[in-house]
């Protein structure tokens, strides 16, 4: 029986709508798994060199810093997993009506859709961590191999209680505004130093290095979360309660004060309504908020990442996490350009709409987010000096003069459908924004990078800036060329757009 | 009115369309029957330059449909679910169509008016979005939609399925007034017999593609489209 579900799964990966045509897609979702898996497994051989937060390099001999350092950051390792996987995980998604009546046992079908989620990379990615960083310090001889084993086993144990953990929270909302109020609080206590949990996470995760035996303890717990989450998803399978669908109040949003912006006001109303009142849509801005805060990672380490590979290799990598932190919301919602509307296409296409409206509208919106982007960006990293605030302002002109075209124009070829109104999935899944969308924006990100990163070698971190700056401008300026580029490839795409939009 | 001119379609070497011609007056009420994959749909979608034809051409009001967009501000229709955005209200997805057809609220609130009984309550002022309604509201708001802005040719398609009969026979006289009315010319499919000849004034008969029977409405034509689906 487990065969022919999987059966069933391969035939609907194979055969789904989703499934032709889409090569682009498919070479970065590798690219981006193989960068993601690259870069764990660097950071495990870095981390398992360098001593604590002092980061000193290399670090003296008999020394066990880095695996307490680890352990200290554990706790925020998982508290970030717990979120990650909320947003960008997509729960399994099973044809479940069409099982019920089938003679299948209720509990196989739960089963099989609950153990399919074993293999995910969420899963697998942190193994490219920890093999390395594990091997590494077994060899220092510094370590108790045994105790190494069972902490490895330990945490991937907690890896399990947050994939099973992760089903509830897409499916309870009391439980969820609970996590999201308790992490809240934890990273402000921990912002105003008044509890330091790292100290507690280290004596947390150091005891299943002490003591082997407490490993039991999380596999106990994620045996019995799998079997809890398997009761509860084995009650939901009736018409009227799991796969029920949840019908949320309706209230008129009168945008009518936009109405002096003419034809682009009537399309702008309609997005700001779709990103009110869905879910999938509504991601697109909280990841545009989550993203301001990307280039903390790369602007923290610059220390770190000149130790290594010299100055303007920090600045260069700092700067491309200043594009990302302005340009999050364009890429989240440029991407789905005019994928957000693949449900009612045939409806824009038979209307009465230029689509230098419609494309101008989205534009429009893509624009007025990132300069919301660049404000609050600006702010947030004029705490690492002025020469951060220039590379964030040259970021966002590059965002807005040639990554918003471009960002358009790929959307012409996407054409992966949204299903806005998917809230009927037994699982809960609101296929919220898959990892691949991450994807699409890496390969732009280059160019303004080398760009940056020639100019302020040969020059300065200034010119460095206003050099991509400058392209970003100039492409402000050939807005009309730009737009009447992308107008043709919309209107090229535009049959076998409505093709793959075409879901029945 | 509507000119189709040596319209195919072809899937790899399946033919689902092949049309020599069909001419249609300017305030016909013009009905499609046929069986489940007659090519129905493939038609009314070939019409709004939904789907390129593999040969032939479609004229709307002179204008070739293929090459310009000018017959999008005459022409309206409603021919499925595709047609309706699902995270709208019923209210503001009329307001949009109105816009983008240069109607403000207050006349397409006046439009709505007319069409009270129709809704029976359940679609204005009600507390939903237009994906939350059952199948059979969202056809009503999708049909009077369709309606919004005086259009001049409207496509329906199979506007009378899955609707309760109460709907069923407003809606019947909805189209009837509209056939009354000689500056509209509209296009309906259907699977029922008896709903075409009600209704339209001229019904063509589709099989395979092709059209099979082009037929004046009379007091016989029932007759004669069921002993042709008998098979007799």
């Amino acid at each position: 029986m487990f065969k022919r579900m999987f059966g069933l799964q391969w035939k609907e990966f194979n055969r789904g709508k989703a499934a032709g045509g889409k090569l682009i897609a498919k070479i970065l979702k590798w690219f981006g798994i193989v960068y993601f898996a690259f870069m764990s497994f660097m950071m495990g051989l870095i981390a398992s060199k360098y001593g604590g937060p002092s980061m000193t390099f290399p670090i003296e001999e008999g020394t066990t810093a880095p695996f307490l350092y680890l352990n200290k950051q554990l706790i925020y390792v998982f508290a970030y997993l717990i979120v990650m996987r909320y947003f960008i995980q997509s729960l399994p998604v099973l044809n479940i009506r069409a099982l019920l009546l089938a003679p299948v046992l209720k509990t196989q079908i739960v089963r099989f859709s609950l153990l399919k989620t074993v293999f995910t990379y969420f899963n697998i990615l942190p193994l490219f961590f920890l093999i390395p960083f594990s091997f590494l310090l077994a060899k220092s001889g510094n370590y108790d191999i045994t105790g190494l084993i069972f902490w490895n086993i330990n945490i991937i144990g907690i890896i399990y209680v947050t994939n099973f953990f992760n089903f509830l929270l897409n499916n309870k909302d009391k439980l969820l505004y609970g996590v999201g109020a308790t992490l809240a609080l934890i990273k402000a206590l921990e912002f105003y130093s008044v509890i330091d949990f790292t100290i507690y996470s280290e004596q947390f995760f150091y005891l299943f290095y002490n003591a082997p035996y407490a490993t039991c303890f999380t596999w106990l717990l994620v045996f019995w979360l799998y079997g809890y989450v398997k009761k509860y998803f084995l009650k939901g399978l009736y018409l009227d309660k799991g796969l029920q669908l949840k019908i949320a109040e309706a209230k008129i949003d009168d945008f009518s004060f936009l109405d002096r912006f003419g034809k682009t006001a009537t399309f702008i109303k309609n997005d700001l309504r779709l990103l009110k009142r869905s879910k999938r849509a509504r991601t697109a801005v909280y990841m545009g908020i989550g993203f301001l805060f990307y280039g903390l990672i790369f602007a923290s380490q610059e220390d770190l990442y000149s130790d290594l590979a010299g100055g303007s290799f920090a600045l260069g990598m700092s700067f491309f996490g200043y594009l990302f932190s302005t340009g999050g919301f364009l890429f989240m919602f440029g991407s789905f350009v005019p994928s957000w509307d693949s449900q009612y296409y045939p409806l824009m296409m038979t209307q009465k709409i230029l689509y230098k409206e419609y494309l101008n509208s989205k534009w429009s919106l893509m624009i007025i987010g990132t300069v919301i982007s660049t404000i609050l960006a600006s702010f947030i990293y004029s705490f690492f000096g002025t020469n951060a605030v220039y590379a964030v302002l040259a970021g966002a002109f590059y965002n807005i003069g040639v990554n918003g075209y471009l960002t358009l124009w790929a959307g012409a070829y996407t054409k992966s459908p949204i299903d806005l109104n998917s809230s009927a999935n037994a699982f809960g899944d609101k296929k919220a924004i898959n990892a691949k969308t991450l994807l699409v924006g890496f390969p732009q990100m280059l160019l303004p990078v080398l760009v940056y990163y020639f100019t302020s070698q040969y020059y300065d971190h200034l010119t460095g800036c206003l050099a991509v700056a400058g392209l970003g401008t100039l492409g402000i300026f050939l807005k009309p060329v730009a737009f009447n580029l992308i107008m043709k490839a919309y209107k090229t795409e535009k049959y076998s757009t409505l093709k793959a939009y075409k879901t029945n | 009115m509507i000119k189709i001119e040596n319209l195919t379609k072809k899937y790899l070497k399946q033919t689902v369309l092949d049309i020599d011609s069909i001419d249609i007056p300017l305030g016909q009420t013009f009905g499609l029957i046929g069986n489940n994959g007659a090519g129905k749909t493939t038609l009314f979608s070939c019409l709004l330059d939904l789907i390129k034809p593999t040969k032939g051409k479609v004229i709307n009001n002179d204008v070739d449909v293929s090459k310009s967009e000018d017959w999008k501000s005459f022409t309206t229709a409603f021919l499925d679910e595709t047609f309706l955005i699902g995270y709208l209200m019923p209210e503001e997805y009329f307001y949009f169509i109105g816009e983008l057809r240069g109607l403000n609220k207050k006349e397409v609130d006046s439009f709505l008016a007319q069409f009270e009984d129709f809704f029976h309550g359940e679609i204005l002022g009600g507390k939903k979005y237009l994906r939350d309604l059952s199948k059979g509201n969202q056809k009503k708001a999708g049909v009077i939609a369709a309606l919004i802005g005086e259009p001049k040719v409207v496509i329906l398609d199979e506007p009378f399925a899955n609707l309760d009969p109460t709907t069923q026979i407003r809606l019947k006289s909805i189209v009837k007034d509209m056939s009354k009315n000689k500056d509209v010319t509209v296009l309906v499919s259907s699977h029922d017999i008896q709903d075409v000849t009600e209704v339209c004034e001229r019904i063509v008969l589709l099989e395979k593609g092709r059209v099979i029977k082009d037929l004046v409405t009379s007091p016989e034509t029932l007759k004669e489209l069921e002993s042709y689906f008998k098979g007799e």
